[in-house]
């Protein structure tokens, strides 16, 4: 690959370095690199990739391997400014669950994992949010949004969110 | 002695040894199938195809109690009274189960894989398989990716047992390969833009117990039923590595790293794996000739001297009387050679001037030695045989000379004839230092190429490639091994053991077995080498201290 | 059912119950500054192995024994893992202790690590977790204010530090050797073992991972005595040796077609009925239940006829199921397909093999390829026979899994045919009239992605 200009900035960097005392290796500072990339970025681009591996002495591919068994890092390209995950597991499912994300899906025109043309909005289906007490339910960036129905969650995905973590 | 019971048979085993129950069933016959473990790396014992039933058999009632569930084999240690049962009906079901899950998204296109014949997804399918599909039928898919210059992924084909992303994490310690998303959608790959390019990836395609990693060199060129093996030694450096020539009438087709866990365990690099192509090469020098000796047409200066071609016959007894009419002789015993041919070399070049001087032939070195995480080591001094040489040179009293010596013995006019053995794959010599040997009455060259040296020999004399030898090697760690020629020369070669063995004027075919004998018969730094020799070689020293 | 004042859960419903403030004027931390003045920790560790406490993470391990497994005089490190990786579906008891009570868990781990000698903790937190992830980390923050945690901890020579670690949304770091490689920064292959972690856990150390509830139940024995634990629960059977009982309180996580739904504390033993109607109102609109999950998806399913069963360690195993796992109960009403349900258990198994194992990896996958055509209206009778042959071989029980994955997405599919097996069989001739019968294979729908 390529690299023309450096993605991870500086803070980027100095944010990595900062976790490295809480561990005794800088392997383990993977994931947490991968969500200080994906926070900023919304997405962690292969070159993205390379340099974290570089910043932490380890092969490309070895991050990769990683961060692709999650399958939760998007890489080609952004995710919404808010992610929504809908939860599918079985709590939520019996209360209507698989409903509410095709519902959401279809009212925003993108399939599941897909991210509305104005990149403001990516619904994922979820597996158990552990939030079964308010089945069925959505994690929007970091809010719950409990006892969902179609209509209510179709108004609350039209806010913009913070994205905290 | 520690006793394991494999499907009711007992065997010993070793004290301080330390096997799992694939190792221990092995010792009884009795094959556990196995797709993830290999000896040469770390256990993950995932596929799941070495499940058997174990027990522990009471030392003082002799009461058997067996565990209450399938073990794997590879993951589980051998101690005193282990039972092993390896055909039970749990067991075969049991693998009839992982073969029939590996096959539901295969391809099972054997018919175009190059893998077939010797894939052990077909070869357990076949033993311990069921006839029947039950999973859906889904459309042939066939994907392919190139992860690097030598090696070629079927991605559909491959059982995710990892064999080779552990390789290059433990082994080669690149790390180019990876496992990419979890579940059924693992696929194995490389980083874009950072291909299998390491020294040894070539390995990761003998690990590939099924037709995922496909070899580019060996691809689609031949079905591996065709295939004769023979057990030889890498002459690529002075590692030795053991490895299999697999070849089919008279033709290469590849090197596969054989065990040797004195020299190579498991491994080769690709250096030796792919440096057999030189001997197909067709500028390779395939007759004896000799300048002509013309005397109506005498040679003109800075013109190319005619040659004749020459019958191996009467190389025999024309070299030898060139040589002695030319006087005092000077010969360099290539590091190519194996120990019985300079041991014969050096016997002929005294019988012809009994005060001959011996030294080794040019040895070529490379950069550094490169060693690998995994104790590999790739050896800068590229050929097998230095030491070897060396020891039959001490035995002749030519102890502690070098090419060098050889060059500024013989350009110091010290000499009226040279023989010069080589055999190197590829050019080793430049003119200047060629031009040290312009002087001489007679100059034989032995050699598998074209060189500037061989440009000025009154005799060009071809030399055989690593295959089409036998005989010994000792490696840079004193270890011997001895091998038997894998594929004949071309028509018109005489490997140099066959031209010497005749300028002896032994009788019958050239035996390396019967000059390694005596070989070790009068030396005690070679002593080792007397008797049969195991497959995997012997250590010179460690016989000595004994 | 007699009347149980929560212990665990008694910060919820607190005005600013997650502050140090809160959990001190409750009592906390009181019984952790007794402690560090006057008990060693082997003697932490007894007192933990006496009270009989079994990790809440779904084994049902003595966690007190699981200490002692640890090598003696280790010269360290020595860690824990807090496995707040809660995914089992239906389960969401860890949130709301973080939640509500931080310092409760706080207070358990740092007893925990005194009693294990461990000096680091990572809390292993599940991603979709940030309302924990936020307020662990405030409490966090005021226990090193407050010398809790850092370097000598109250003046003592004990230190310990907590830090956070967050997933990336799989199941299978919920899996204790899955959560070490995943702290390690690798994908989450669960180990082999033996080693245990005890041995070589977590960068190759003695290694303990216990859960967030757990911890709680380590606080509260701490401030409460052994004793006090022992009165609530389940004594062990006298007639099974190996029953050590369950004792203590436990969190259930009551959810599905229930009037209301919530995390409950009562005594372990509790039967899914009382449950169902005490706490949660019942099942919902007036319905009667079809089946019940009696503790995360993972252990299989009830039937109506069962929920008497009490929701100890031992109970759910006595009606097929796979155990206690979570406490986590589901309840699936009359007018649910019971093919619904385990397609859905089927696409969760799929979507979070880890693929390491060929007999979880490609039978979950299976299965789901199978449910999803089932209920396509292509399904076959032969589909059940081959379902519940994968069910009964797919596992860390009958020896084909490394890790216990496998037993709870087989669990689902056993119980679900074997309990229900009339009403699959209606469901596919009803389906599938013309094709109920085939037993060659037909051509797959589609190619089946985990997701």
């Amino acid at each position: 690959m390529i690299a023309q200009k450096k993605i991870l900035t500086d803070e980027m960097v100095a944010k990595i370095e900062a976790l490295a005392p809480r561990y005794p290796n800088r392997r383990a500072l993977t994931l947490p690199a991968l969500h200080i990339v994906n926070a900023e970025l919304r997405h962690v681009p292969l070159q993205a990739v390379a340099e974290i591996a570089a910043v932490l002495g380890l092969a490309p591919a070895e991050v990769q391997d990683t961060m692709t068994f999650y399958e939760f890092f998007y890489q080609d390209k952004p995710h919404g400014t808010v992610r929504a995950f809908v939860c599918r597991s079985v709590s939520c499912a019996l209360r209507g669950g698989d409903h509410l994300l095709e519902h959401l899906c279809e009212k925003n025109g993108i399939p599941p994992y897909g991210t509305t043309a104005d990149g403001s909005l990516t619904i994922e289906p979820a597996e158990c949010l552990g939030a079964c007490d308010f089945a069925p339910c959505i994690l929007a960036n970091d809010d719950l949004l409990k006892n969902m129905t179609p209509e209510a969650a179709e108004a609350e995905l039209q806010k913009p969110r913070a994205r905290a973590t | 002695m520690p006793v394991v019971i494999v499907d009711g048979q007992e065997i010993e085993i070793g004290a301080d040894e330390r096997l799992n129950c694939i190792e221990a069933a092995r010792r009884a016959g009795k094959e556990i199938p196995h797709y993830c473990w290999h000896p040469g790396l770390s256990v993950v014992a995932s596929c799941r195809m070495c499940l058997i039933e174990t027990g522990q058999r009471d030392a003082a009632t002799g009461k058997i109690s067996m565990v209450p569930k399938l073990v794997p084999g590879c993951q589980t240690p051998v101690k005193d009274g282990t039972v092993i049962v390896t055909e039970s009906p749990l067991v075969k079901e049991s693998r009839a189960r992982v073969e029939e899950a590996l096959l539901i998204d295969h391809p099972i296109d054997c018919p175009i894989c190059d893998k077939a014949g010797e894939c052990l997804l077909q070869d357990y399918h076949f033993e311990h398989g069921q006839a029947e599909r039950r999973a859906d039928l889904h459309p042939f898919t066939s994907r392919k990716r190139d992860v690097g210059p030598t090696v070629t992924l079927f991605v559909d084909r491959c059982i995710m047992c990892t064999r080779c992303v552990r390789f290059t994490r433990e082994i080669s310690g690149t790390a180019e390969l990876m496992v990419t998303s979890r579940g059924a959608k693992e696929e194995i790959d490389v980083f874009p833009g950072h291909p299998l390019d390491n020294k040894l990836s070539g390995n990761v395609v003998d690990l590939c117990p099924v037709g995922a990693l496909g070899d580019k060199d060996f691809l689609y060129q031949q079905r591996v039923w065709f295939l004769k093996r023979e057990a030889n030694v890498c002459g690529g450096c002075s590692a030795g590595c053991s490895i299999s020539t697999e070849h089919n009438q008279d033709a290469v087709y590849r090197l596969k790293p054989r065990e040797n866990p004195h020299v190579n365990k498991w491994w080769i690099c690709d250096d030796g794996r792919y440096g057999w192509h030189h001997l197909h090469d067709s500028s390779r020098i395939l007759e004896a000739s000799r300048k002509a000796v013309r005397p109506d047409r005498p040679d003109q200066g800075s013109l190319t001297p005619a040659v004749e071609t020459i019958e191996w016959s009467d190389v025999v007894t024309g070299l030898r009387a060139d040589l002695k009419a030319a006087g005092r002789l000077a010969v360099a015993v290539s590091p190519m050679l194996t120990i019985e041919e300079a041991w014969m070399l050096c016997a002929v070049a005294r019988s012809i001037d009994p005060q001959a001087w011996l030294a080794p032939g040019f040895v070529p070195v490379t950069g550094n030695d490169e060693s690998f995480p995994g104790g590999f080591t790739i050896r800068a001094e590229k050929c097998p045989n230095r030491r070897g040489i060396e020891e039959v040179l001490a035995l002749y009293g030519a102890a502690g000379r070098s090419w060098n010596d050889l060059v500024a013995y013989v350009a110091a006019g010290n000499a009226d004839a040279a023989w010069i053995t080589a055999g190197y794959p590829g050019q080793w010599i430049d003119t200047a230092t060629a031009e040290s040997f312009a002087g001489l009455g007679q100059l034989v060259v032995q050699d598998l190429f074209d060189s500037p040296l061989m440009r000025l020999a009154s005799w060009r004399l071809p030399a055989a490639g690593f295959a089409e030898r036998a005989g010994t090697w000792v490696n840079v760690a004193h270890h011997a091994q001895s091998f038997s020629q894998a594929i004949r020369p071309p028509a018109g070669v005489w490997p140099e053991g066959r031209l010497f063995w005749n300028m002896l004027g032994r009788r019958g075919l050239y035996d390396p077995v019967s000059v390694r004998q005596q070989i070790a018969g009068s030396s005690a730094a070679l002593a080792a080498l007397a008797g049969e020799l195991p497959a995997t070689g012997v250590d010179l020293r460690i016989h000595q201290l004994a | 059912m007699q009347p149980f004042k929560p212990v665990l859960l008694e910060a919820v419903g607190v005005p600013d119950g997650n502050t140090l403030a809160s959990y001190q004027s409750r009592g906390g931390y009181a019984p952790l500054e007794k402690i560090l003045a006057e008990k060693q920790p082997a003697e932490v560790v007894e007192m933990v192995k006496a009270s009989g406490l079994r990790g809440r993470g779904g084994a049902g391990f003595s966690t007190g024994l699981k200490w002692t497994f640890l090598p003696k005089d280790h010269p360290g490190p020595i860690y824990l893992c807090i496995n707040a990786d809660e995914s089992e579906p239906g389960t969401f008891n860890n949130r709301i202790l973080m939640e509500d009570d931080p310092h409760q868990v706080i207070e358990g781990i740092i007893l925990s690590a005194y009693a294990t000698r461990a000096s680091t903790a990572y809390i292993y937190l599940r991603y979709e977790y940030p309302q924990s992830w936020h307020r662990l980390q405030a409490a966090i923050d005021e226990a090193y204010a407050a010398g809790y945690l850092g370097k000598n901890v109250r003046g003592t020579n004990f230190s310990l530090d907590i830090y956070l670690h967050r997933g990336a949304a799989a199941y299978i770091c919920g899996e204790e050797t899955g959560l070490i490689e995943s702290l390690e920064g690798k994908r989450a292959w669960p180990r082999i073992k033996p080693p245990f972690p005890a041995i070589e856990g977590l960068f190759h150390k003695p290694t303990v991972v216990n859960n967030i509830e757990t911890m709680a139940c380590v606080a509260q024995i701490a401030r409460r005595g052994i004793e006090w634990f022992k009165s609530i629960g389940v004594p062990a059977d006298p007639n099974n040796p190996r029953d050590p009982g369950s004792y203590g309180p436990k969190l259930y996580c009551l959810s599905g077609h229930v009037e209301k739904p919530g995390c409950y504390e009562a005594p372990l033993g509790i039967t899914a009925r009382e449950l169902i109607n005490h706490f949660g109102g019942g099942v919902w609109k007036g319905r009667k239940a079809k089946a019940v999950i009696p503790g995360g998806i993972s252990m299989g399913l009830m039937t109506e006829s069962e929920l008497d069963t009490p929701l100890d360690f031992a109970g759910p195993g006595k009606v097929g199921c796979l155990g206690l796992g979570t406490a986590a109960v589901v309840v699936i009403d009359d007018q649910t397909s019971i093919v619904d349900f385990l397609h859905n258990s089927c696409r969760f198994f799929a979507h979070e093999s880890c693929g390491q194992c060929t007999p979880c990896r490609e039978g979950t996958s299976w299965s789901l390829r199978m449910l999803e055509r089932i209920k396509a209206g292509k399904g076959r009778i032969k589909d059940l026979d081959i379902l519940l042959e994968i069910g009964n071989t797919m596992g860390m029980m009958p020896g084909s899994t490394i890790c216990g994955l496998a037993d709870g997405a087989a669990w689902p599919i056993k119980n679900a045919i074997k309990k229900f097996r009339g009403e699959f069989e209606d469901y596919i001739k009803r389906t599938n009239p013309s094709g109920w019968m085939v037993t060659d294979p037909v051509p797959a729908l589609q190619i089946v992605g985990a997701h």
